[in-house]
């Protein structure tokens, strides 16, 4: 998903930092509002927020850089979110707007696949499919996991997932959400704004990809790290990252 | 000069469709939304197609909807029945709408037992959930030209805010046309008295009318409030009944928890005030049942003969 947000950032959409309300950017609505310190890291790297900023105030009082995005106290941020599978809809009603103004933005909704088991993502799917939103891009973080459980462990089966989408009338692009390529090439894929059908690409990830002790582990939805596991986090992730150098 | 006269009956459904489609003509900002409740609405349909959502029966979606809306830049308004625009949604409206401080205007009709669908389709509980809500502004609308004129006027204002309405489709005038200018945050002196004070909102407000011409005729002198707008409260129009008056009823078809009473037993027990009495008029906690209308507030002691007796204690 890290990977996701930063290709967003840097190469999927049409943004300016410099020039946060131009009214041709591009939309982006962080659904799973929980990874919002992803958001704002993937946003600074691209010059919207103060890294040092992030990083002295984040987990304080009175921060701009809340655990959850809030609009209200971060220009920058498009909507606030949180409260899970309320950021499709949000996104829809943007989208609308653009589709009935004949402005040529597009909007992005990155949603958990978790949260996708909330009705209100399917009533806003529906929507979309119906009115024909081309100018709307889902992404789904596929990591098969939920806060508390493995997804393939029966509870509640989301597959077959990609038919569902296409079910509700969506173009579905399903890629290795951890490989930069497929993540470009999607983008490159995307139909013109203004075509018929809303998109999705479904990024198949591995919840805390590069780190040996957090990978497809339930306990690390979220933790803290202690000092110790933190030197090792990031010896993995630059022995990683130097390897694909 | 408007084309109604008091005691008009009108179809207040209709008459919110003519406004919205007036306020479209001047404001491309201007949307409608429902969930399958935009019968009246064919007007507005049809000159606006593309300024109209209605997401079949998903109130959770058209409240989401209208928040992506209000953000790029529109004013949506929502029309559906009460207990499903407030309840089904009630997050949505917190998280999405009212967290932002987003312009979505919320229209909700069949409010406290007036649909007669049992307690599925009651709204009881409304009023007490959409004034918990931070920014919500909560307004019970008592006469079909006070809808219009709160409509007009909530164009420009900022942040959420939720109309209540009766079934709205015969509601008569109350107030001569032209005499009130329905400021938010401000009741309507409906009728003056200096024996016991009324403080009512809604559908109600004409029956209490009624009654406090009827109590003239006994020598009591009723003054009838019309709390319109719930919050923000006028708090000086119930001060100045406790100092001039002294004796409180309070009036509503919703909870007695949590409705207008609520609102005013907290605002004078902050200030310091007491009243001589205090009496809510009301649905008891429970799930009411069915029947016409009338019998329902029979049945829960709420008509108008029941305050009539209230008052004539109070004051004995």
């Amino acid at each position: 998903m890290t990977d996701m947000l930063v290709a967003l950032f840097h190469y999927g959409m049409h943004v300016d930092p410099s020039n946060i309300a131009m009214p041709t950017r591009d939309r982006f609505i962080l659904s799973k509002g929980h990874a919002a310190v992803c958001m704002y890291i993937a946003m600074s790297l691209r010059g919207f927020f103060d890294f040092e900023e992030i990083l002295s105030t984040y987990g304080k009082i009175d921060t701009h850089y809340g655990m959850h995005p809030c609009k209200v106290h971060l220009p920058g941020v498009e909507s606030s979110t949180g409260s899970l599978g309320q950021g499709l809809p949000i996104a829809v009603g943007m989208a609308l707007m653009a589709q009935q103004r004949k402005e040529a933005y597009r909007v992005f909704c990155m949603m958990g696949d978790g949260e996708t088991c909330e009705g209100s993502i399917w009533e806003a799917a529906m929507y979309a499919g119906s009115k024909g939103l081309g100018n709307l891009i889902g992404i789904v973080d596929r990591n098969h996991q939920f806060m508390t459980r493995h997804s393939d462990q029966g509870f509640m089966k989301l597959e077959p997932y990609e038919d569902k989408w296409r079910a509700f009338g969506w173009n579905v692009i399903p890629i290795n959400g951890h490989d930069m390529n497929a993540i470009a090439d999607a983008f490159d894929a995307l139909p013109q704004y203004d075509s018929d059908r809303p998109t999705v690409i479904i990024c198949d990830t591995i919840k805390g990809k590069g780190i040996s002790f957090m990978e497809r582990q339930i306990s690390w939805h979220s933790g803290n790290l202690t000092e110790e596991q933190m030197n090792q986090a990031l010896e993995e992730l630059k022995a990683a990252h130097m390897r694909e150098m | 000069m408007s084309q109604y006269s008091l005691g008009d009956i009108v179809n207040t459904r209709t008459l919110i469709a003519q406004t919205l489609l007036d306020m479209a003509d001047n404001d491309p900002a201007i949307w409608a939304l429902t969930s399958d409740c935009g019968g009246n609405m064919k007007s507005f349909v049809e000159k606006y197609p593309d300024r109209f959502v209605d997401t079949g029966i998903a109130e959770q979606n058209a409240a989401g909807i209208a928040a992506g809306l209000a953000l790029a830049g529109g004013i949506p308004y929502i029309l559906g029945m009460t207990p499903f625009v407030t309840m089904r949604c009630f997050e949505q409206n917190r998280s999405a709408i009212s967290y932002q401080n987003l312009p979505v205007r919320i229209i909700g009709w069949v409010g406290g037992m007036t649909s007669t669908g049992g307690s599925t389709h009651y709204a009881m509980e409304d009023i007490s959930i959409m004034r918990s809500i931070a920014n919500m502004k909560v307004i019970s609308i008592s006469d079909p030209l006070m809808c219009a004129s709160v409509l007009r006027s909530s164009g420009n204002l900022e942040g959420p805010i939720f109309l209540r309405l009766t079934t709205a489709k015969a509601d008569p005038v109350i107030y001569s046309p032209g005499t009130q200018s329905f400021e938010i945050g401000k009741s309507v002196l409906a009728h003056d008295g200096n024996d016991a004070a009324l403080f009512v909102h809604g559908g109600l407000v004409q029956r209490a009318l009624t009654l406090a011409r009827e109590l003239e005729q006994e020598g009591i002198h009723l003054r009838v409030v019309d709390m319109w707008s719930i919050k923000p409260l006028d708090q000086r129009a119930v001060l100045d009944s406790i100092e001039q008056i002294g004796k409180i009823v309070v009036w509503e078809d919703h909870f007695m928890s949590g409705g207008l009473a609520s609102a005013i037993a907290d605002f004078i027990a902050d200030a310091g005030v007491a009243p001589q009495k205090f009496v809510r008029i009301g649905i008891p906690e429970t799930y009411p049942g069915f029947g016409p209308y009338d019998s329902l507030l029979c049945k829960y002691h709420m008509d108008a003969e029941s305050v009539k007796r209230i008052v004539r204690q109070i004051v004995s």
